[in-house]
């Protein structure tokens, strides 16, 4: 059975998108077959795959060349880096830390001694613009691959297993995605927050119905697959089925949504701090900082400019590296193929 | 036609009645009303807690069970919502708040649909244009703005060409204003109010109708039916209006139902943003006071609101597709 991990790079795995040409689907179908195994747009491959001589590409070289290809991606991905280092190791450029209060300088605006000012308590924006940077980020990446994770199982083993089971499954997605689920996710965070950790918990169980909706849809045909039925036949268990056989076969659509999922949770988090649910106090989020400058709308500008820009910055560019990633994987996309060439 | 809607609303009907049912025990397990007494001096004991929350049904050593039934049996038998820890009647709350938000969250819907079409029909008609990618990056980028930011940057706006005109027309807080009176006055005073958060809502709302609606008329676009059409006569942007679009509505239409819940949501933090007196405003503050009653009655409230975007949905399901219609 070789390595079942490796992707199938036929186009079903992918919904199709609005720039689908018939012949640039079949022609990249047919030569862009799997040479080297692994996982799908990982880091960069150094080395040309062996035994081609370069008469076929990698597929990681393939998805990277045409995802180089595409500038707004690589413009995501260039002011997605600038954020992550800033997240990372912003607060050792300044010698203030996000907790510490200076009671000589109360809503300050920016200059030289505070590089973005300070709020009414007189935390150092800066400081804590990097520190909620980060809050926000390590949710938003913990949820969102928590998130896909849950969803591809459910949607692919209600999709494979069928019957009842994915009546029953489908029936409690509608009903999930239908509650107004904002509601239950502030009740619930509200009362067990103040740790991050809980909340990334709560958000994964009330964020995973629309991904896993899209999984099943996707799955309705992996199923009826010939290397489904044949592994059938050799007796392999469902569930080993489902993840080793269906769900692989899924890996761009979940690479995709995962770079989305990150750009939802973190406007729900901010939505969530912002009315005071989500993040508290003591801790520092980009959305408890957007509440803490709303007040000061007028007055003191900067409290709200600086987590607004960055929570900007940080949605469009994932916007844009999953975009990217979209055209990059999907083999009927001709925005990643540069008139026709691979 | 009919029995297809009214199936449709009495299975709509029961889902309220479920999300709001298992809303009352996730409030309950989740808020505690008691821990409104904990600031209060002299120290009140346990009893004296339970006796002054007993009349409201809230008394936490009656079984749980039995307080759903009570609240249960009050709501269908009096539509009578139960009441917060304090004694206030939910009925009283929700009754001007719930209006107030319908009007936004629903005009911003429609809106935002109108929007969206509108602009799905003429980018995808212009694939490619200037038009079209300008459209599209607006919509990029306004897909990505979180809606307090939205609604903090129209606010400031709105300040600026309030002093910039030197005249108080666009109103960036409450929902109407204290002293207008006499019908036409305050529903103009009302509509004024209104502009501002309805088009935060929409800015947000429309995007995902707009994408959508868009790569769906796309698909269509090139089939034969349209050629058909066009080759009776039609113009280009005629055949696209009158068949192509008439197809692709019918998984937008189906898909209002499922962005409520999101108008929803950004209608919360608008009337945080706005200052306004809605349900949103009222589900923030009863959250923080431990209000069970008044939690659900918001639950049911945006679930209520749900539903009937969805009826509407499947009643220009019907109007839109002929295989519901012969079924």
């Amino acid at each position: 059975m070789g390595t079942p991990v490796s992707p199938d790079p036929t186009p079903d795995g992918i919904p199709a998108t609005t720039t689908v040409t018939a012949a640039a689907a079949a022609a990249t179908t047919v030569t862009a077959p799997a040479a080297a195994p692994g996982p799908v747009a990982g880091p960069a491959a150094e080395r040309p795959p062996t035994g081609h001589d370069g008469r076929y590409l990698g597929r990681r070289r393939l998805y990277l060349r045409r995802f180089w290809r595409n500038r707004t991606a690589v413009a995501g991905v260039a002011i997605l880096l600038l954020l992550v280092l800033f997240s990372a190791f912003g607060q050792l450029l300044t010698p203030y830390h996000f907790s510490d209060t200076d009671f000589s300088a109360l809503t300050q605006a920016p200059g030289t001694e505070h590089l973005f000012g300070t709020n009414q308590g007189g935390n150092d924006v800066y400081a804590s613009a990097a520190h909620g940077l980060q809050r926000s980020l390590v949710i938003a990446v913990s949820v969102s691959v928590l998130t896909v994770a849950v969803s591809a199982v459910v949607g692919a083993g209600a999709a494979y297993l069928g019957g009842r089971t994915e009546k029953a499954t489908l029936a409690l997605i509608h009903f999930l995605l239908i509650v107004p689920s904002f509601l239950v996710l502030a009740l619930v965070s509200h009362k067990l927050a103040g740790d991050w950790r809980v909340l990334v918990l709560v958000l994964t169980v009330f964020g995973w119905m629309s991904t896993a909706r899209v999984v099943w849809s996707v799955s309705t045909s992996l199923r009826e697959r010939d290397y489904v039925l044949a592994a059938e036949f050799m007796g392999v268990h469902p569930l080993r089925i489902v993840l080793r056989h269906i769900v692989p076969n899924l890996g761009s659509l979940l690479i995709v949504n995962l770079t989305l999922g990150v750009v939802s949770t973190v406007l729900s988090e901010s939505a969530l701090s912002f009315l005071g649910f989500g993040v508290q106090t003591p801790d520092v989020s980009l959305g408890t900082m957007l509440a803490d400058g709303a007040g000061t709308i007028t007055s003191a500008p900067w409290l709200f400019a600086f987590p607004a820009a960055l929570t900007v910055l940080l949605t469009v560019s994932m916007t844009f590296v999953g975009d990217g990633l979209r055209d990059a994987l999907d083999p009927t996309s001709t925005t990643g193929a540069a008139g026709g060439r691979r | 036609m009919l029995r297809y809607v009214t199936r449709r609303a009495a299975g709509w009907f029961l889902v309220i009645a479920v999300a709001t049912n298992a809303t009352y025990f996730l409030a309950s397990s989740f808020l505690d009303p008691r821990s409104n007494f904990k600031e209060l001096r002299p120290v009140r004991t346990d009893e004296q807690v339970s006796r002054a929350l007993a009349p409201y049904n809230l008394d936490p050593h009656e079984p749980l069970l039995h307080r759903w039934w009570d609240w249960l049996s009050g709501v269908v038998l009096r539509f009578d919502w139960g009441r917060s820890p304090v004694g206030v009647e939910v009925n009283g709350e929700i009754g001007h708040r719930s209006l107030v938000s319908a009007q936004l969250v629903i005009g911003a819907t429609l809106l935002s649909v109108v929007v969206g079409v509108a602009l799905a029909v003429h980018t995808a008609s212009r694939q490619y244009g200037w038009r079209d990618r300008a459209a599209q990056a607006l919509s990029m980028a306004l897909f990505n703005v979180p809606v307090s930011v939205a609604a903090l940057a129209l606010v400031l706006l709105a300040i600026r060409l309030n002093e910039q005109a030197g005249w108080h027309f666009l109103y960036v807080a409450g929902e109407r204003s204290p002293d207008v009176e006499g019908f036409w006055a305050t529903l103009g005073d009302r509509a004024a109010h209104l502009v501002l958060p309805t088009l935060t809502l929409t800015l947000t709302g429309y995007v995902g109708h707009h994408l959508t609606q868009r790569s769906l008329l796309l698909d269509v676009i090139g089939s034969d039916f349209v050629r058909t059409a066009r080759a009776t006569g039609l113009t280009r942007a005629q055949a696209i209006r009158r068949h192509a679009l008439r197809t692709a509505l019918i998984p937008t239409a189906q898909s209002v139902a499922f962005s409520i819940p999101a108008v929803f949501t950004g209608a919360v933090l608008t009337e945080t943003v706005f200052g306004w007196n809605g349900m949103g405003q009222y589900f923030v503050q009863t959250i923080n006071k431990n209000d069970v009653h008044g939690t659900v009655a918001t639950a049911a409230f945006a679930a209520a609101l749900t539903a009937i975007g969805a009826i509407l949905a499947d009643i220009t399901t019907v109007l839109l597709d002929p295989r519901v219609r012969v079924s």
